[in-house]
Protein backbone atom coordinates (compact mmCIF):
# COMPACT_ATOMS: atom_id res chain seq x y z
CA UNK A 1 0.00 0.00 0.00
CA UNK A 2 1.21 3.49 -0.77
CA UNK A 3 1.88 5.82 2.10
CA UNK A 4 -1.25 7.52 3.32
CA UNK A 5 -3.42 6.29 0.50
CA UNK A 6 -7.11 6.21 1.19
CA UNK A 7 -9.13 3.45 -0.32
CA UNK A 8 -12.80 3.13 0.17
CA UNK A 9 -14.94 0.04 0.05
CA UNK A 10 -12.54 -2.18 -1.83
CA UNK A 11 -13.28 -5.55 -0.31
CA UNK A 12 -10.39 -7.43 -1.92
CA UNK A 13 -7.80 -4.98 -0.66
CA UNK A 14 -9.36 -4.87 2.78
CA UNK A 15 -9.42 -8.67 3.03
CA UNK A 16 -5.80 -8.91 1.94
CA UNK A 17 -4.87 -6.34 4.51
CA UNK A 18 -6.80 -8.05 7.27
CA UNK A 19 -4.95 -11.26 6.47
CA UNK A 20 -1.61 -9.46 6.70
CA UNK A 21 -2.58 -7.98 10.05
CA UNK A 22 -3.57 -11.34 11.46
CA UNK A 23 -0.38 -12.94 10.21
CA UNK A 24 1.69 -10.20 11.84
CA UNK A 25 3.13 -8.86 8.58
CA UNK A 26 1.91 -5.34 9.38
CA UNK A 27 2.99 -3.50 12.51
CA UNK A 28 0.30 -2.95 15.09
CA UNK A 29 0.91 0.81 15.00
CA UNK A 30 -0.20 0.92 11.40
CA UNK A 31 -3.32 -0.98 12.29
CA UNK A 32 -4.12 1.52 15.01
CA UNK A 33 -3.72 4.43 12.61
CA UNK A 34 -5.75 2.61 9.99
CA UNK A 35 -8.55 1.89 12.42
CA UNK A 36 -8.59 5.44 13.75
CA UNK A 37 -8.62 6.96 10.29
CA UNK A 38 -11.70 5.04 9.26
CA UNK A 39 -13.67 5.55 12.43
CA UNK A 40 -13.67 9.31 12.81
CA UNK A 41 -16.94 9.84 14.58
CA UNK A 42 -17.76 13.54 14.93
CA UNK A 43 -19.61 14.63 18.04
CA UNK A 44 -22.78 16.60 17.53
CA UNK A 45 -21.83 20.02 18.86
CA UNK A 46 -23.47 22.89 17.00
CA UNK A 47 -21.75 26.13 17.79
CA UNK A 48 -23.16 28.10 14.90
CA UNK A 49 -24.77 28.14 11.48
CA UNK A 50 -22.21 26.01 9.60
CA UNK A 51 -23.96 23.05 11.16
CA UNK A 52 -26.52 23.07 8.35
CA UNK A 53 -23.77 22.30 5.86
CA UNK A 54 -22.34 19.79 8.27
CA UNK A 55 -25.72 18.07 8.45
CA UNK A 56 -25.94 18.07 4.67
CA UNK A 57 -22.55 16.36 4.51
CA UNK A 58 -23.98 13.36 6.29
CA UNK A 59 -27.29 13.45 4.47
CA UNK A 60 -28.11 11.03 1.66
CA UNK A 61 -26.88 13.23 -1.15
CA UNK A 62 -23.28 13.73 -0.02
CA UNK A 63 -23.14 10.66 2.23
CA UNK A 64 -20.28 11.42 4.57
CA UNK A 65 -20.64 8.00 6.12
CA UNK A 66 -18.80 6.51 3.17
CA UNK A 67 -15.61 7.81 4.81
CA UNK A 68 -16.35 5.96 8.02
CA UNK A 69 -17.46 9.12 9.79
CA UNK A 70 -20.69 8.73 11.67
CA UNK A 71 -22.09 11.71 13.60
CA UNK A 72 -22.78 10.59 17.12
CA UNK A 73 -24.59 12.12 20.03
CA UNK A 74 -22.28 11.82 23.00
CA UNK A 75 -18.68 12.96 23.37
CA UNK A 76 -17.71 9.77 25.21
CA UNK A 77 -18.11 7.67 22.09
CA UNK A 78 -16.57 10.06 19.56
CA UNK A 79 -13.07 11.04 18.51
CA UNK A 80 -13.62 13.94 16.14
CA UNK A 81 -14.99 17.39 16.92
CA UNK A 82 -16.00 19.74 14.14
CA UNK A 83 -16.22 23.38 15.23
CA UNK A 84 -19.19 24.45 13.16
CA UNK A 85 -18.76 28.19 12.82
CA UNK A 86 -18.51 31.06 15.27
CA UNK A 87 -17.49 30.30 18.82
CA UNK A 88 -18.74 32.82 21.37
CA UNK A 89 -17.24 33.14 24.82
CA UNK A 90 -19.87 31.09 26.54
CA UNK A 91 -19.85 28.47 23.81
CA UNK A 92 -16.07 28.19 24.09
CA UNK A 93 -16.56 26.60 27.49
CA UNK A 94 -18.95 24.05 26.00
CA UNK A 95 -16.44 23.30 23.25
CA UNK A 96 -13.66 22.83 25.77
CA UNK A 97 -15.74 20.62 28.07
CA UNK A 98 -16.85 18.48 25.14
CA UNK A 99 -13.26 18.20 23.97
CA UNK A 100 -12.09 17.08 27.38
CA UNK A 101 -14.81 14.48 27.63
CA UNK A 102 -13.74 12.80 24.41
CA UNK A 103 -11.33 9.87 24.74
CA UNK A 104 -7.97 10.24 23.02
CA UNK A 105 -6.71 10.01 20.31
CA UNK A 106 -9.06 12.76 19.21
CA UNK A 107 -9.00 15.23 16.36
CA UNK A 108 -10.55 18.58 15.58
CA UNK A 109 -11.66 20.32 12.41
CA UNK A 110 -12.43 24.04 12.40
CA UNK A 111 -15.12 24.81 9.88
CA UNK A 112 -15.96 28.15 8.31
CA UNK A 113 -14.44 31.62 8.17
CA UNK A 114 -15.51 32.48 11.71
CA UNK A 115 -13.61 29.51 13.08
CA UNK A 116 -10.46 30.62 11.28
CA UNK A 117 -10.12 34.26 12.33
CA UNK A 118 -13.55 35.53 13.29
CA UNK A 119 -14.81 35.99 9.74
CA UNK A 120 -17.93 38.10 9.70
CA UNK A 121 -17.53 38.82 13.40
CA UNK A 122 -13.95 39.96 13.19
CA UNK A 123 -13.05 42.47 15.90
CA UNK A 124 -15.99 41.41 17.98
CA UNK A 125 -15.93 41.52 21.77
CA UNK A 126 -17.64 38.18 22.19
CA UNK A 127 -15.92 35.89 19.68
CA UNK A 128 -12.97 33.63 20.43
CA UNK A 129 -10.84 31.74 17.96
CA UNK A 130 -11.30 27.99 18.32
CA UNK A 131 -7.57 27.33 18.09
CA UNK A 132 -7.25 29.12 21.42
CA UNK A 133 -9.75 26.74 22.96
CA UNK A 134 -8.80 23.34 21.59
CA UNK A 135 -5.99 22.14 19.27
CA UNK A 136 -7.17 22.11 15.64
CA UNK A 137 -5.93 19.71 13.00
CA UNK A 138 -7.66 20.84 9.82
CA UNK A 139 -9.15 24.20 8.85
CA UNK A 140 -11.91 24.55 6.25
CA UNK A 141 -12.34 28.03 4.73
CA UNK A 142 -15.66 29.21 3.38
CA UNK A 143 -18.78 30.97 4.60
CA UNK A 144 -20.22 28.40 4.89
CA UNK A 145 -18.07 25.65 3.38
CA UNK A 146 -19.77 23.30 0.97
CA UNK A 147 -20.41 19.72 2.08
CA UNK A 148 -17.71 18.63 -0.36
CA UNK A 149 -15.24 20.70 1.64
CA UNK A 150 -16.20 18.93 4.83
CA UNK A 151 -15.81 15.57 3.14
CA UNK A 152 -12.44 16.69 1.78
CA UNK A 153 -11.37 17.73 5.27
CA UNK A 154 -12.27 14.32 6.65
CA UNK A 155 -10.33 12.59 3.88
CA UNK A 156 -7.40 14.93 4.46
CA UNK A 157 -7.48 14.17 8.17
CA UNK A 158 -7.49 10.44 7.39
CA UNK A 159 -4.49 10.90 5.15
CA UNK A 160 -2.68 12.87 7.81
CA UNK A 161 -3.42 10.36 10.55
CA UNK A 162 -2.09 7.50 8.44
CA UNK A 163 0.92 9.22 6.92
CA UNK A 164 2.15 10.88 10.13
CA UNK A 165 1.16 8.05 12.49
CA UNK A 166 -0.72 10.54 14.63
CA UNK A 167 -3.03 8.17 16.47
CA UNK A 168 -0.51 5.45 17.32
CA UNK A 169 2.15 7.88 18.54
CA UNK A 170 -0.46 9.67 20.59
CA UNK A 171 -1.45 6.42 22.27
CA UNK A 172 2.19 5.48 22.85
CA UNK A 173 3.26 8.84 24.30
CA UNK A 174 0.04 9.82 25.99
CA UNK A 175 -0.15 13.33 24.51
CA UNK A 176 0.76 15.03 21.28
CA UNK A 177 3.66 17.36 22.01
CA UNK A 178 2.64 19.98 19.46
CA UNK A 179 -0.77 20.42 21.03
CA UNK A 180 0.05 22.21 24.25
CA UNK A 181 -0.48 25.86 23.36
CA UNK A 182 -4.19 26.13 24.11
CA UNK A 183 -5.30 28.35 26.98
CA UNK A 184 -6.27 26.81 30.33
CA UNK A 185 -9.86 25.81 30.83
CA UNK A 186 -10.37 28.45 33.52
CA UNK A 187 -10.12 31.19 30.90
CA UNK A 188 -13.30 30.02 29.27
CA UNK A 189 -15.29 28.39 32.04
CA UNK A 190 -14.73 30.68 35.04
CA UNK A 191 -18.01 32.53 34.38
CA UNK A 192 -19.96 29.45 35.41
CA UNK A 193 -19.16 30.05 39.04
CA UNK A 194 -20.96 33.39 39.17
CA UNK A 195 -24.68 32.79 39.15
CA UNK A 196 -25.89 35.71 41.24
CA UNK A 197 -27.13 38.90 39.54
CA UNK A 198 -24.40 41.28 38.52
CA UNK A 199 -24.76 44.70 40.19
CA UNK A 200 -25.18 47.63 37.85
CA UNK B 1 -65.56 40.22 11.44
CA UNK B 2 -66.51 37.80 8.67
CA UNK B 3 -64.24 39.66 6.36
CA UNK B 4 -61.46 39.51 8.93
CA UNK B 5 -61.85 35.78 9.26
CA UNK B 6 -61.76 35.34 5.50
CA UNK B 7 -58.62 37.37 5.37
CA UNK B 8 -57.06 35.34 8.13
CA UNK B 9 -57.89 32.15 6.26
CA UNK B 10 -56.39 33.49 3.11
CA UNK B 11 -59.68 33.81 1.22
CA UNK B 12 -59.27 37.48 0.45
CA UNK B 13 -55.50 37.39 0.38
CA UNK B 14 -52.90 39.10 2.49
CA UNK B 15 -53.31 42.75 3.27
CA UNK B 16 -50.53 45.18 2.64
CA UNK B 17 -48.36 45.85 5.68
CA UNK B 18 -49.28 49.53 5.72
CA UNK B 19 -52.94 48.63 6.24
CA UNK B 20 -52.16 46.25 9.08
CA UNK B 21 -49.87 48.76 10.72
CA UNK B 22 -52.50 51.46 10.44
CA UNK B 23 -55.11 49.24 12.08
CA UNK B 24 -52.73 48.20 14.83
CA UNK B 25 -51.67 51.77 15.44
CA UNK B 26 -55.17 53.14 15.72
CA UNK B 27 -56.07 50.26 18.05
CA UNK B 28 -53.08 51.01 20.27
CA UNK B 29 -53.76 54.74 20.34
CA UNK B 30 -57.39 54.17 21.30
CA UNK B 31 -56.33 51.78 24.06
CA UNK B 32 -53.88 54.28 25.56
CA UNK B 33 -56.37 57.15 25.35
CA UNK B 34 -59.02 55.03 27.04
CA UNK B 35 -56.88 54.60 30.15
CA UNK B 36 -55.72 58.22 30.08
CA UNK B 37 -52.04 57.62 29.38
CA UNK B 38 -50.43 60.54 27.61
CA UNK B 39 -48.08 59.60 24.81
CA UNK B 40 -46.19 61.05 21.90
CA UNK B 41 -45.59 59.37 18.58
CA UNK B 42 -42.34 58.69 16.78
CA UNK B 43 -42.78 57.21 13.36
CA UNK B 44 -40.83 56.41 10.25
CA UNK B 45 -41.25 54.22 7.24
CA UNK B 46 -42.80 51.00 8.44
CA UNK B 47 -42.63 51.58 12.16
CA UNK B 48 -44.43 53.55 14.82
CA UNK B 49 -43.38 54.03 18.43
CA UNK B 50 -45.74 55.26 21.12
CA UNK B 51 -43.51 57.01 23.64
CA UNK B 52 -44.93 57.06 27.16
CA UNK B 53 -43.68 58.19 30.53
CA UNK B 54 -41.78 55.77 32.79
CA UNK B 55 -44.39 56.03 35.53
CA UNK B 56 -47.25 55.06 33.23
CA UNK B 57 -45.54 52.34 31.20
CA UNK B 58 -47.09 49.46 33.12
CA UNK B 59 -50.58 50.91 32.77
CA UNK B 60 -49.95 51.45 29.06
CA UNK B 61 -48.73 47.87 28.66
CA UNK B 62 -51.77 46.49 30.44
CA UNK B 63 -54.03 48.57 28.22
CA UNK B 64 -52.29 47.29 25.09
CA UNK B 65 -52.54 43.72 26.32
CA UNK B 66 -56.25 44.17 26.97
CA UNK B 67 -56.65 45.66 23.49
CA UNK B 68 -55.36 42.50 21.85
CA UNK B 69 -51.59 42.94 21.65
CA UNK B 70 -50.80 39.59 23.21
CA UNK B 71 -47.05 39.16 22.82
CA UNK B 72 -43.76 41.00 22.57
CA UNK B 73 -41.78 40.50 19.39
CA UNK B 74 -38.65 42.21 20.59
CA UNK B 75 -37.36 44.40 23.34
CA UNK B 76 -34.55 46.64 22.27
CA UNK B 77 -32.81 49.82 23.31
CA UNK B 78 -31.11 52.75 21.63
CA UNK B 79 -28.31 54.70 23.26
CA UNK B 80 -28.25 58.49 22.81
CA UNK B 81 -25.06 59.68 24.53
CA UNK B 82 -25.45 63.35 23.53
CA UNK B 83 -28.99 63.57 24.85
CA UNK B 84 -27.92 61.43 27.84
CA UNK B 85 -30.87 59.14 27.25
CA UNK B 86 -31.56 55.50 26.55
CA UNK B 87 -34.71 54.60 24.69
CA UNK B 88 -36.18 51.19 25.47
CA UNK B 89 -38.75 49.95 22.98
CA UNK B 90 -41.12 46.99 23.32
CA UNK B 91 -42.41 45.86 19.94
CA UNK B 92 -45.79 44.25 20.42
CA UNK B 93 -48.22 42.54 18.08
CA UNK B 94 -50.93 39.91 18.14
CA UNK B 95 -51.27 36.27 17.28
CA UNK B 96 -54.97 35.88 17.88
CA UNK B 97 -56.62 39.04 16.60
CA UNK B 98 -56.64 38.88 12.78
CA UNK B 99 -57.32 42.63 12.48
CA UNK B 100 -53.95 43.59 13.93
CA UNK B 101 -51.95 40.36 13.60
CA UNK B 102 -48.60 41.18 12.07
CA UNK B 103 -48.84 44.90 12.69
CA UNK B 104 -46.00 45.76 15.03
CA UNK B 105 -46.39 48.73 17.34
CA UNK B 106 -43.60 49.96 19.59
CA UNK B 107 -44.12 51.00 23.19
CA UNK B 108 -41.12 53.15 24.02
CA UNK B 109 -39.72 54.77 27.13
CA UNK B 110 -36.90 57.31 27.50
CA UNK B 111 -34.67 56.71 30.48
CA UNK B 112 -31.81 58.78 31.93
CA UNK B 113 -28.54 57.36 30.71
CA UNK B 114 -26.77 57.67 34.05
CA UNK B 115 -29.18 55.39 35.92
CA UNK B 116 -31.54 53.65 33.49
CA UNK B 117 -34.21 51.95 35.52
CA UNK B 118 -37.78 51.03 34.68
CA UNK B 119 -40.45 48.58 35.84
CA UNK B 120 -40.29 45.20 34.20
CA UNK B 121 -43.14 44.35 31.85
CA UNK B 122 -42.67 40.62 32.38
CA UNK B 123 -45.78 40.57 34.53
CA UNK B 124 -47.78 41.81 31.55
CA UNK B 125 -46.06 39.98 28.69
CA UNK B 126 -44.25 36.80 29.71
CA UNK B 127 -42.36 36.70 26.44
CA UNK B 128 -40.46 39.85 27.42
CA UNK B 129 -38.45 38.05 30.08
CA UNK B 130 -35.40 36.91 28.13
CA UNK B 131 -35.34 40.01 25.97
CA UNK B 132 -35.27 42.19 29.05
CA UNK B 133 -32.31 40.19 30.26
CA UNK B 134 -30.63 40.85 26.95
CA UNK B 135 -31.26 44.60 27.19
CA UNK B 136 -30.01 44.47 30.76
CA UNK B 137 -26.66 43.01 29.80
CA UNK B 138 -26.11 44.93 26.57
CA UNK B 139 -27.31 48.38 27.74
CA UNK B 140 -27.34 48.18 31.52
CA UNK B 141 -31.02 48.97 31.85
CA UNK B 142 -32.26 47.74 35.20
CA UNK B 143 -35.76 46.24 35.19
CA UNK B 144 -37.48 46.46 38.55
CA UNK B 145 -39.48 43.37 39.44
CA UNK B 146 -37.91 41.11 36.86
CA UNK B 147 -37.99 37.52 38.16
CA UNK B 148 -34.47 36.52 37.07
CA UNK B 149 -32.29 39.44 36.06
CA UNK B 150 -29.00 37.80 35.10
CA UNK B 151 -26.82 38.16 32.01
CA UNK B 152 -28.16 35.93 29.27
CA UNK B 153 -25.72 35.72 26.40
CA UNK B 154 -22.54 37.35 27.65
CA UNK B 155 -20.07 36.29 30.29
CA UNK B 156 -20.48 38.39 33.46
CA UNK B 157 -17.23 40.36 33.05
CA UNK B 158 -18.34 41.46 29.60
CA UNK B 159 -21.91 42.16 30.67
CA UNK B 160 -20.68 44.69 33.21
CA UNK B 161 -19.23 46.77 30.37
CA UNK B 162 -22.56 46.91 28.47
CA UNK B 163 -21.09 46.39 24.98
CA UNK B 164 -23.87 47.91 22.88
CA UNK B 165 -23.61 51.32 24.51
CA UNK B 166 -22.00 53.89 22.26
CA UNK B 167 -19.07 54.55 24.58
CA UNK B 168 -17.97 50.90 24.58
CA UNK B 169 -14.78 50.76 22.56
CA UNK B 170 -14.12 47.60 20.58
CA UNK B 171 -10.47 46.71 20.59
CA UNK B 172 -9.15 46.75 17.03
CA UNK B 173 -7.17 43.63 16.27
CA UNK B 174 -4.48 43.15 13.71
CA UNK B 175 -4.71 40.08 11.55
CA UNK B 176 -1.99 38.07 13.24
CA UNK B 177 -2.53 39.26 16.79
CA UNK B 178 -2.15 36.46 19.28
CA UNK B 179 -1.64 33.82 16.63
CA UNK B 180 0.93 31.22 17.67
CA UNK B 181 4.00 30.99 15.50
CA UNK B 182 3.25 27.55 14.16
CA UNK B 183 -0.27 28.58 13.13
CA UNK B 184 1.11 31.69 11.43
CA UNK B 185 3.51 29.59 9.40
CA UNK B 186 0.60 27.39 8.37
Amino acid sequence: MEEGRVYLGNLDVAAKRARDILLGKIKLEKVVDWANAFSLWPVHLTTSCCSTEFAATFGPRFDGEQFGALPWVGPRQTNLIVIEGTVTRKMACAVRVTWEQMPHPKFAIAMGACALDGGLFYNSYNVVRPWEVIPIDIYIPGCPPRPESVARAIVELQRRIRSRRVASSWIREGWRPDRDYVAPKEDYCSWQRTSSPVPL
Amino acid sequence: MVEARERAEGVVGPRRYEEVLKAARSRAEEALRAVGVSFSIEEGKGFVDLVVDVDSVVRAAEALKAAGFDHVVSVTAVDYPKRKQIKVAYHVTSYLDPEIAGGIVGLAVYLPRASPEMPSLTSVWVSAEFMEREVYEFFGVHFRGHPDLRPLLLVPELAEKHPLRKDFVVREESIYEGVPERVRRG
